[in-house]
């Protein structure tokens, strides 16, 4: 009687054995082991435990405390993400975003405003309709909305807050953090909208290639000829909304709800990644807000109006001018230069 | 002035959870914040060993330097407080804190977390010592009181440390000798191993 109970012990250990010793267990059994080891030989050495307690993965370590990895003791990779976010992200990425804004007001204060050659001819062409404008402003509203906050939330503390002060900062920042968390995701379904919007007209083709090398004619003020959208546009779309904005929309999420309680490591990548590509953004942004606006006269109009002039269409999307007319003869287009003039004085 | 600091003799940590309880009903800390936890390693296994973690207060503090409103501040005794009424709830502390410290009332989504709330070492906010808006915020001012950590008061083996470095490093030196085995100072170095920072109020904050 007693042998048999004792061969079911031996089993049921074996059992146990075995179970340990799958994948599952072997990586947390070892320092476990190993504790056990040092017992024998060095009793007052504790080292495999205190290995495991930087990780904090293992299946051992527990607590009665609910929370987000509250069984974790140390985690080193806070130290890291500080270093990174504090030195990298904030020093280099705050003077890029200098150093850009001082080429382009130096470019500006070179070149000045790109003006048409030749007089408009009073002839009205549609270029963005109302859905292509409400998307783009939709987009670009809360792409400045998220700009101004986000830097405030990582620049403030060094330049605002020595200016206006611990009380008026913190509002500041609380009113930023509120519009940046309900403004994010508004800009999501933008970024979705604008590529599916704007993609037909971007897809690159050969003569792109020539407008790149000669940069569009920004310096030399020659002509290139280019489709309704230029390289430089095709460049801000793929890179910028697109890539960017995919970016930023995803790691923003993450960061965004937290009641998923993922973990701080991926929280403290979405951080960084953020961050950078928000930079990134922003510097392509930054140039594309400047030739949207007072770098090339016209631009502004053409998305405020929706239409543009054939002189200014002819000197800056030849390509697409020529299409534009071709329809506008077989009678396809909406380019009735009464309408087009009078729906431009209304938005006056 | 002393520089305050815990110390946590895994040796004879119990995991009883009595520091736990002590700080929630010192400070009537609101459900679901937990200033303080114990965490045991290799639960069930030879070698286990419990370590009580709070707040470390540390040296070169971590929160301090990532918070984008800079509530953070240390008082001359070493202690790292925050003031809540600065404080916007973003979390970047509690990314930051290698150890888990900084708690949040909620986790909502669009990252409506509430205002942080920390271990204090007891030793309250910038608002007047002992006062009511002071208790609501942070809990009891047992240091204004000439009191240590309850946590650490209350811990029944003696495992948890709270106070004077220079006097809980003694304590903790004569037990290794005696017993001749413990000598790992858990999180001391992670907390305690850069050199001080920012041990003076920052100008415009209270207190």
């Amino acid at each position: 009687m007693q042998v048999g109970m004792r061969q079911w012990l031996c089993a049921g250990l074996a059992a146990l054995a075995l179970v340990m010793t799958s994948p599952a267990f072997s990586a947390d059994k070892t320092s476990a082991q190993e504790q056990a080891a040092s017992q024998q030989s060095q009793p007052g050495n504790n080292a495999p435990v205190w290995r495991d307690v930087r990780g904090g993965d293992n299946a051992y370590q527990t607590t009665q405390v609910r929370g987000v990895e509250s069984s974790v003791l140390v985690q080193p990779e806070g130290e890291t993400w500080r270093q990174v976010r504090n030195n990298l992200v904030t020093i280099y990425g705050g003077w890029v975003l200098v150093a850009i804004i001082a080429i382009i007001g130096g470019f500006y204060y070179w070149k000045g405003p790109m003006k048409l050659h030749e007089k408009p001819t009073g002839r009205q062409l549609l270029r963005f309709g109302s859905w292509d404008r409400m998307v783009h402003w939709g987009g670009a509203i809360s792409f400045i909305l998220l700009s101004v906050t986000g830097m405030i939330t990582l620049f403030g503390k060094h330049i605002l807050l020595p200016i206006v002060g611990y009380t008026l900062f913190s509002w500041l920042a609380t009113v930023s953090k509120y519009i940046h968390n309900f403004v994010g995701p508004v800009f999501a379904v933008c970024v979705v909208l604008m590529f599916v919007t704007f993609v037909k007209d971007n897809f690159p083709k050969a003569h792109d290639l020539k407008w790149l090398t000669k940069f569009g004619g920004l310096i030399s003020g020659e002509h290139v000829a280019s489709d309704r959208f230029n390289a430089g546009e095709k460049v801000w779309f793929w890179l910028g909304v697109t890539l960017m904005g995919l970016l930023v929309s995803v790691t923003g999420f993450i960061l965004n709800f937290p009641n998923f309680e993922q973990g701080r490591e991926l929280m403290q990548i979405a951080n960084v990644v953020h961050a950078v590509s928000s930079v990134l953004f922003l510097i392509m942004g930054l140039s594309h807000i400047y030739l949207g606006t007072v770098g090339v006269e016209g631009a502004y109009d053409a998305m405020r109006t929706g239409y543009v002039d054939e002189t200014w269409a002819k000197e800056h999307h030849e390509y697409w001018y020529r299409d534009a007319l071709a329809q506008q003869k077989s009678g396809g287009g909406a380019t009735n230069p009464a309408t087009a003039s009078a729906m431009k004085e209304g938005w006056k | 002035m002393a520089r305050m600091k815990f110390l946590c003799d895994a040796e004879r940590c119990i995991e009883c959870n009595g520091c736990v309880t002590a700080c929630k009903n010192e400070h009537e800390v609101p459900w679901g914040v937990n200033r303080r936890r114990v965490v045991t390693l290799n639960d069930g296994l030879p070698g286990e060993k419990s370590i009580s973690v709070a707040c470390m207060h540390c040296s070169d503090a971590p929160c301090m330097a990532v918070c984008p409103v800079d509530c953070f501040y240390k008082t001359s005794e070493g202690v790292v407080l925050h003031d809540k009424d600065l404080c916007i709830g973003c979390g970047y502390c509690f990314y930051a804190c290698p150890f888990g410290a900084p708690q949040f009332p909620q986790d909502g989504a669009f990252g409506m977390r509430g205002k942080m709330d920390k271990c204090t070492f007891c030793a309250g906010g910038p608002e007047a010592d002992n006062s009511v808006a002071e208790f609501k915020k942070y809990g009891r001012n047992r240091l204004a009181e000439g009191k240590l950590p309850a946590c650490a008061e209350m811990c029944s083996t003696k495992a948890l440390l709270g106070g004077d470095s220079d006097v809980i490093a003694d304590i903790y030196r004569n037990r290794v000798l005696k017993r001749g085995k413990g000598s790992e100072v858990w999180g001391w170095g992670t907390a305690y191993g850069k050199p001080e920072k920012g041990a003076t109020p920052p100008a415009g904050a209270k207190s």
